[in-house]
């Protein structure tokens, strides 16, 4: 698993991919990457949380069926310690309704799977770039 | 004769009053001359006197007397003659003042007498002239008669109340003249009086006049003492007692029409006797009975009374003909004036509708008497009659009476002719009412009950009141307790309805409906309690078996919410299965298309690829299945399995995981032959190894166990894996329910094999089952029914 460089320095920002999904996983560790952001990964909620209130990434790419707390309640426990934490939703559940309930629910931005991995990019971009 | 003296002149009387003088001178002047003695003359001087002592006056008589006395003594005292010739002149001239003193007053007596007799005549006859006077004006009839009743004697009214003369009367017999049929009567009255039996005897009799027509008259009978002439004679006093006879009638007709009224059933049966005794005891020719049309603007005859013979026949069948009108003819007055209205020239009463008809039937007079009701006029009786009539006023009075009185009869009648109608038609209603209608006392006894519910019920009356109405009562009152109204006899209840369960007499249950209306006496106390009851067992079964139906349409109905709300999720699920498998290859095709990759990423890229394309091909199949399975379009290839065979196949079929486990066997080597589909029962048995070994731990074991278990072959499969958690252990049988599940969600699946698996053992006729207990593993069971005859066939195959 590739590192940041730990506590603040210049590095670039990194980004947090919980999913539950290894070739999930795989695909958005390999193309953010590739457009230069650090990636953590976590495999379920409970360790997207505690990776997230210790490692404090750039952003979050939430799943939401993933097993144990799912992505939802995670990011609910995390904005609770980190209201500005941006975090996208990245879920198969993409239907408009899920869509509308997701940001309801605090998420800065809804990346429906599957998706195009210029979409990918360009949403942690501007989150990123944003903060 | 005094009178006649009184009437003669002065100068008779003076020759009278002279003339004993001049005869007593006479005498004297003869006794001188003949020289003749007193003695011879004496005789004649006494002559005189006493003629002279016969006249009334007195003085004179005297005179005379004294002067006879003195021409006796005169010539023996002028002659000196002797003291004896002297002695008897004197004694002569004494006889004849004696003779004159004596016849005097003997005169004077007879005169007193005379006078006092005369006195007592006149007296007598102005006492008779008074007497008279007062016969003659008496009102009554007196007269005489002798013992066989000979008129001797009538006053004037007797003599008018037989109608004829008075001599005319005098001499005939009282019998003559009374009606025939009285004649008896009186003869044999007579003849009591004459044998002295009675002394008086009075009856009440007609009698004929002399134009022919008949009086009533008290008669008065009294034998009166014999008279001077010896003959006893009878006192006849009659008393014309027309006047009270007819207040008799009219009192009569009053006291026939109240009994009529009283005892008779009904107006039919009375209105002609009514008619009929007005007719008769008041004297009238014919009458009828005008009754008010319904609409109160006409008046017909209705009733009718003929007692006078063919005559007036015509007039009351014309009068049947009409309607008439208020105000129309004496009928007509009588109805709007509501008073009694006579027609006293009919002839001539030119608003009389019927004056043809009248005329015809020589009718003269009419009377009509408004027939009265609770101040309404009802009705007009109209009485005619062929003699010229004026009603007095006791008949208007008495006729006034009547009309009200058969107004209030007629009335009354009605009402309760009405009520006998009302009455008749209820118990019609009660008798023939489909409806059971039962009458309950105030005490909540069974008064009665209609033949409906008995025979609803099966019943006689005896077991109804006793048993099976206080049953349906307690029934009604749990009922009601349990709805909360009154119980049945808790006051006045109207139309409050409860159903009650209710046995028959042969033992039938049905429901009934219970109405109950109390019905009140006078002072609204309930005096008894109706009891409308229907049999509403059809309605409560139809309305059971509808909700019944509408409980299964309500069950349908969740039911087809539940499979659509399944359906949402399944698509949910399953776009979600699809889309996760789909980021996998969109993305990394993406990357290959993109190009730029090193050879061996392009190949780990490809492996994911394949894999997820896989998945979602299997997921396709397993869908598919699925519905096929669900929908009965799936058919089986059933031939004779051997179970162990098919267990031992899946084992070498097991996917090879991350981890390994160890496969263990414990098959039972006598197991019967089922009949199956070979290939689903590996995919059954495949499905729930692969299931065991994706959760179990690194090391664990699998063990497939078969054994026979009466009509069926038991398989179970037993992982020594991460167990199921007890909430989830009903779910495990349902699609993607591994999705939801919590800590295997890595282990890769379709989420749809269990569910594939329930659904072939199903088809099989089997069961499946799972025991699990979390960190301990689980156990699935199923078992697939025995092929027919296979127990032979497996004993063939092991021999």
């Amino acid at each position: 698993m590739p590192e940041t460089d730990g506590a603040g320095t210049t590095s670039p920002p990194s980004v947090l991919v919980a999913d539950d999904n290894e070739v999930a996983q795989r695909l958005c560790k390999r193309v953010l990457e590739k457009a230069g952001y650090p990636v953590l990964i976590a495999g379920d909620g409970l360790q997207a949380v505690d990776i997230a209130l210790h490692q404090r990434p750039a952003m979050i790419l939430m799943d939401v069926a993933m097993p144990g707390i799912d992505g939802l309640e995670a990011m609910r426990r995390i904005k609770a310690e980190i209201p500005a934490m941006p975090i996208v939703i990245a879920s198969a559940h993409s239907m408009s309704s899920d869509r509308e309930r997701f940001l309801a629910a605090g998420a800065d931005n809804v990346l429906s799977k599957p998706f195009r991995l210029a979409d990918l990019i360009s949403m942690v971009q501007s989150l990123v770039d944003a903060k | 004769m005094r009178q006649v003296a009184r009437g003669s002149s002065r100068t008779r009387i003076l020759v009278r009053r002279a003339t004993p003088f001049a005869a007593v001178a006479a005498v004297f002047a003869v006794q001188a001359l003949a020289q003749a003695e007193p003695v011879v003359a004496f005789p004649l001087y006494l002559s005189i006197v006493l003629l002279a002592s016969l006249q009334p006056d007195r003085a004179q008589s005297f005179a005379v007397a004294a002067v006879a006395a003195v021409a006796v003594v005169i010539r023996p005292l002028a002659a000196n003659r002797d003291a004896s010739e002297v002695a008897s002149s004197v004694l002569l001239a004494a006889v004849l003042l004696g003779v004159a003193l004596a016849i005097g007053e003997l005169t004077r007596h007879a005169r007193a007498a005379a006078s006092a007799t005369e006195r007592q005549l006149d007296e007598l006859t102005a006492s008779d002239r008074r007497l008279r006077a007062a016969l003659e004006s008496a009102e009554v009839g007196l007269g005489l008669s002798e013992l066989d009743g000979k008129l001797i004697q009538v006053n004037e009214r007797m003599a008018a109340l037989l109608g004829r003369a008075r001599d005319e009367v005098l001499g005939d017999r009282l019998v003559d003249f009374a009606s025939p049929a009285d004649r008896a009567g009186l003869e044999e009255g007579l003849a009591m009086l004459q044998n002295g039996d009675v002394t008086r005897w009075e009856a009440e009799i007609s009698q004929s006049k002399g134009d022919g027509s008949t009086v009533p008259v008290a008669m008065f009978l009294a034998r009166l003492p014999n008279t001077a002439t010896g003959e006893p004679v009878v006192l006849v006093q009659e008393t014309d007692i027309t006047a009270r006879r007819r207040a008799d009638a009219l009192l009569d007709c009053v006291a026939a029409v109240r009994q009529i009224i009283v005892n008779s059933s009904g107006v039919d049966s009375a209105m002609p006797a009514l008619l009929s005794t007005l007719c008769s005891y008041l004297g009238w020719t014919a009458a009828q009975h005008w009754a008010l049309d319904a609409d109160g603007k006409s008046m017909r005859v209705r009733y009718a009374w003929n007692g006078s013979g063919a005559r007036a026949d015509g007039f009351l069948h014309a009068s049947r003909g009409i309607a008439l009108a208020q105000e129309s003819g004496v009928v007509g007055r009588a109805w709007q004036a509501g008073t009694v209205t006579a027609e006293i020239d009919l002839e001539h009463a030119a608003d009389y509708p019927l004056l043809a008809a009248a005329g015809a039937a020589a009718l003269l007079s009419a009377v009509a008497l408004p027939v009265v009701a609770g101040g309404e006029v009802g009705g007009v009786i109209e009485l005619v009659s062929d003699v010229r009539r004026t009603p007095d006023d006791d008949l208007v009075t008495m006729l006034a009476t009547a009309g009200v009185e058969i107004g209030q009869f007629i009335s009354r009648a009605e009402t309760a002719q009405a009520l006998r109608r009302s009455e008749a038609d209820h118990r019609t209603m009660f008798e023939r009412s489909p409806i059971g209608i039962a009458r309950i006392s105030s005490g909540g006894e069974l008064l009665e009950a209609n033949p409906a519910l008995l025979q609803m019920l099966e019943h006689d009356v005896d077991t109804m009141r006793t048993s099976a109405w206080p049953d349906m009562l307690r029934a009604y009152d749990q009922a009601a307790s349990r709805s909360q109204k009154a119980p049945f006899l808790a006051g006045i209840t109207d139309g409050s309805s409860l159903q009650v369960r209710a046995a028959t007499g042969a033992g039938n249950w049905l429901w009934l409906q219970l109405t109950v209306t109390s019905i009140p006496d006078s002072s609204g106390v309930p005096e008894h309690v109706l009891v409308m009851i229907e049999d509403v067992t059809a309605v409560r079964e139809t309305s059971d078996r509808l909700s019944e139906a509408l409980e299964a349409q309500r069950d349908a109905n969740a039911n087809l919410e539940k499979i659509d709300r399944t359906k949402s999720e399944f698509l949910s699920i399953v776009s979600h299965e699809f889309r996760t498998a789909l980021t996998g290859i969109q993305g990394f095709s993406e990357l290959i298309r993109d190009g730029g990759l090193e050879a061996d990423e392009v190949r780990a890229y490809g492996g994911y690829i394949f894999n997820d394309a896989d998945r979602v091909n299997r997921l396709i199949s397993d869908m598919l299945d699925l519905d096929r399975m669900e929908s009965g379009r799936m058919s089986m290839r059933t031939s004779e399995v051997d179970i162990n065979d098919v267990l031992m196949e899946a084992i070498s079929r097991a996917v090879p995981g991350a981890v390994t486990v160890e496969f263990k066997s414990d098959l039972d080597p006598r197991l019967p032959i089922v009949a199956g589909d070979r290939d689903r029962l590996i995919q059954v048995v495949s499905n729930i190894v692969n299931n065991a070994v994706k959760y179990s731990p690194e090391g664990g074991t699998v063990t497939l166990s078969s054994r026979a278990d009466g009509r069926y072959v038991l398989i179970s499969v037993t992982d020594t894996g991460i167990g199921i958690p007890q909430d989830e252990i009903g779910h495990v049988f349902e699609r993607f329910r591994r999705v939801r599940s919590g800590a295997a969600q890595s282990i890769p699946g379709t989420g749809l094999g269990l569910t594939i698996v329930k659904q072939i053992v199903e088809m099989h006729g089997g069961k499946i089952w799972v025991e699990s207990a979390v960190g301990h593993g689980s156990s699935f069971h199923f078992t697939i029914p025995l092929a027919p005859e296979s127990t032979n066939a497996l004993q063939l195959r092991h021999a």
